[in-house]
């Protein structure tokens, strides 16, 4: 696995089983997490056919700012069988599913579902990178890109944009930037462990050159590790936590159709837990290397060892006052 | 990349079939035999079904009985070294099956004290514990499990020449129907009488048709074997009850009254209806022959000695219930080893943890 999925694999599960056409209706009462203190509940709290799958995610304030509730809103409500219900105590938004009610025209569109329902996260998220890219739209008819600007550099127009912010945990968020030729993703992030963060220079670095070696589509990554960059230098005063800060510089090229642009936020989203899950998986494979070694120099120590044979043996038997025995034959 | 390349759980099993992929058993005989296959278990576990930050969460891991500690030193290791998860407790299997018994009606007192009967597929394990420690020299394994039932089952189909006689139906007559019956002779006699006490099981063949199988004496028979086990096999021939007569015999004589009061069934194959029943019925007679016996012999009125048998909705997933229902106390992080811990006296820490206190 070098991906991360997207869906959360538990639910669906769940929803492709009952809306399988041999599902016997059950109680359901199961609380599912997520990254980033997601948590999703499925329950059936009238009928066992009719489904509630709620959502909480920790930053769902940030995500009502920037539009989340009509973006699920127009996501779900093409299906007259699902329900925009009133949030469930202690989550922030829930979906009402009458499994009885659910039609399908084929196998396609019921598939298509399961996905949508299971990628409920992502599509939260997805609210204020999909404003983010609106905006970018507006701001690229208004002030076209200047041919002469060889360089890339951002239009000085610019700087005054309002920075869309997530703060999707307690010390880290995320920063969103639209401009005229661009969207900036900007990615703040702590490690609690010493080793992580060496870990986690030598994984940017690598990210950043990849650009210059060979992946020419890839989104520009600059990542710095004490300084703000300039882009939010107004909204963090001063980088009290020892924060990285990783770059995202998203071209038009990320930004052209409507499938570009969802690829684009599904990976952009899981970015943080899958570079977490891949500083995790490196000191797996460390490990892994470490306990080889270890065995094969174990298995050189063993080949020094002398047999020590029976007569030596008998020779050395002495009682415990140093009297050897006398053997008889 | 290639280490990346792999699947666990029914995925794997899945993958195993094409020709790319072959299959690797980590865990052998409920001790973990490969750590670098192991790692690369949890890693997936966590990352594509759990879907969680390890450095957010408290982990419960449980452990067999008699797991050696460097087992639990290694598995803290990769758990912290390599996951940084925030904070590790491992439990004994054992006493969280004790711990799920509490759903039952039966149970008054929250007590830690009792003879766990865990019998899953390859082996059942009879298991003392007072006050949440496992009495480790008393504990017995009897080698009939889920796997043997349903081989013999499979074995009478053969040989009445039934349609069908593959594994796979063997073990749906099992978990359909199957039960205890209280005696043999009689419940023979029973099918006799009553035609419709035999069962049907239908089939249906890759080919689209149906085939019908019989179900006949085995519906009584197979799980009959955890009782008299000569139907079966001809190497191992004591008794169920027998068995945990003498684990709680050999166990010490003041916690011996409470082990025999609390006797919890954990794993699949004590599923079958009146499994506790029967056990119960048995092991009363033995004790009470006993009993009566010492007094008789000494002449004096022994006090009697309760025998219960709790079977609860839980049985099959006890162990996971038993953990569900302590990770979701308030103070189950307070029991927890946590990564400052860990740095600070290193892996050994793990040897010990606190119990859970009884509410």
């Amino acid at each position: 696995m070098l991906q991360l999925q997207p869906q959360n694999l538990l639910v669906e599960e769940a929803i492709g089983q009952a809306f399988a056409p041999d599902y016997t209706p059950v109680f359901l009462d199961r609380i599912i997490t997520d990254f980033d203190f997601t948590t999703y509940h499925l329950s059936t709290p009238e009928s066992k056919t009719k489904l509630l799958l709620s959502i909480s995610i920790k930053c769902w304030n940030d995500l009502v700012n920037y539009g989340v509730k009509e973006l699920l809103l127009s996501k779900y409500s093409k299906y007259p069988f699902i329900q925009q219900a009133q949030p469930e105590y202690g989550y922030d938004y829930s979906l009402y599913i009458d499994v009885e009610q659910a039609t399908f025209s084929d196998e396609e569109e019921k598939q298509q579902l399961i996905a949508e329902l299971s990628l409920l996260k992502r599509n939260c998220f997805a609210a204020p990178f999909l404003q983010a890219f609106q905006r970018y739209e507006v701001l690229s008819k208004e002030q076209p890109v200047d041919p002469n600007n060889l360089y890339g550099e951002d239009s000085p127009n610019n700087s005054n944009e309002q920075v869309l912010q997530l703060h999707y945990r307690d010390m880290e968020s995320i920063y969103i930037k639209p401009s005229n030729d661009r969207v900036t993703v900007i990615f703040s992030t702590v490690f609690q462990d010493d080793t992580d963060k060496i870990f986690s220079k030598v994984f940017l670095q690598e990210f950043s050159d990849a650009r210059k070696r060979s992946i020419q589509k890839a989104p520009q990554v600059i990542n710095s590790h004490q300084e703000i960059p300039l882009e939010i230098k107004h909204l963090e005063a001063a980088n009290t936590h020892n924060k990285t800060y990783i770059t995202f510089v998203l071209f038009p090229r990320h930004l052209s159709t409507e499938d570009v642009k969802w690829n684009s936020i599904t990976h952009i989203q899981l970015f943080r837990s899958y570079f977490h899950y891949h500083i995790k998986i490196v000191k797996c494979y460390l490990h892994q290397r470490m306990r080889f070694r270890v065995n094969s120099f174990t298995k050189i120590l063993n080949r020094a060892r002398r047999d020590v044979d029976d007569e030596e043996h008998r020779s050395e038997r002495k009682t415990a006052s140093g009297r050897r025995f006398e053997m008889r034959a | 990349m290639e280490d990346l390349d792999f699947f666990i759980g029914d995925e794997a099993l899945q993958a195993a079939k094409g020709p790319a992929y072959s299959l690797n058993y980590p865990i052998r005989h409920g001790q973990i035999e490969n750590w670098d296959q192991m790692e690369r278990f949890w890693e997936n576990s966590i990352f594509k079904y759990l879907k969680c930050e390890p450095e957010d969460h408290y982990f419960l891991l449980t452990e067999p009985p008699l797991n050696p500690p460097e087992n639990r030193e290694n598995t803290a290791e990769i758990m912290f070294e390599s996951f940084n998860c925030a904070g590790l407790y491992i439990a004994v299997q054992a006493v969280l099956a004790l711990a799920a018994s509490w759903t039952s009606s039966k149970v008054v007192d929250r007590s830690l004290t009792g003879t766990v009967i865990d019998s899953g597929d390859g082996v059942t394990h009879v298991i003392p514990v007072a006050e949440g420690y496992v009495i480790g020299s008393a504990i017995k394994n009897i080698p009939i499990a889920g796997r043997d039932i349903t081989s013999f089952i499979q074995t009478l189909l053969r040989e009445r020449g039934e349609k069908d006689t593959s594994l796979k139906t063997a073990e749906q007559i099992k978990q359909q129907f199957c039960y205890v019956c209280p005696d043999i002779v009689k419940e023979f006699n029973k099918f006799d009488s009553h035609p419709d006490m035999f069962a049907k099981y239908i089939v249906e063949t890759v080919n689209q048709s149906k085939l019908e199988i019989d179900v006949g004496y085995e519906r009584f028979l197979a799980p009959e074997i955890f009782f008299n086990p000569e139907i079966a096999s001809s190497d191992f021939l004591t008794p169920l009850p027998t068995i945990v007569d003498q684990v709680i015999q050999s166990s010490p004589i003041d916690v011996r009254k409470n082990l025999y009061k609390n006797i919890v069934l954990s794993g699949g194959s004590t599923m079958f209806k009146d499994f506790g029943r029967r056990l119960q019925r048995d092991l009363k007679s033995l004790v009470n022959e006993r009993v009566a016996q010492s007094e008789r012999l000494s002449g004096t009125k022994s006090s009697g000695v309760t025998v219960q048998v709790i079977s609860h909705k839980r049985q099959k997933n006890a162990v996971w219930f038993g953990g569900s229902l302590l990770a979701q106390t308030a103070e189950f992080k307070s029991y927890c080893h946590t990564k400052r811990d860990y740095e600070e006296y290193g892996p050994n820490i793990v040897r010990n943890f606190s119990l859970f206190s009884v509410p």
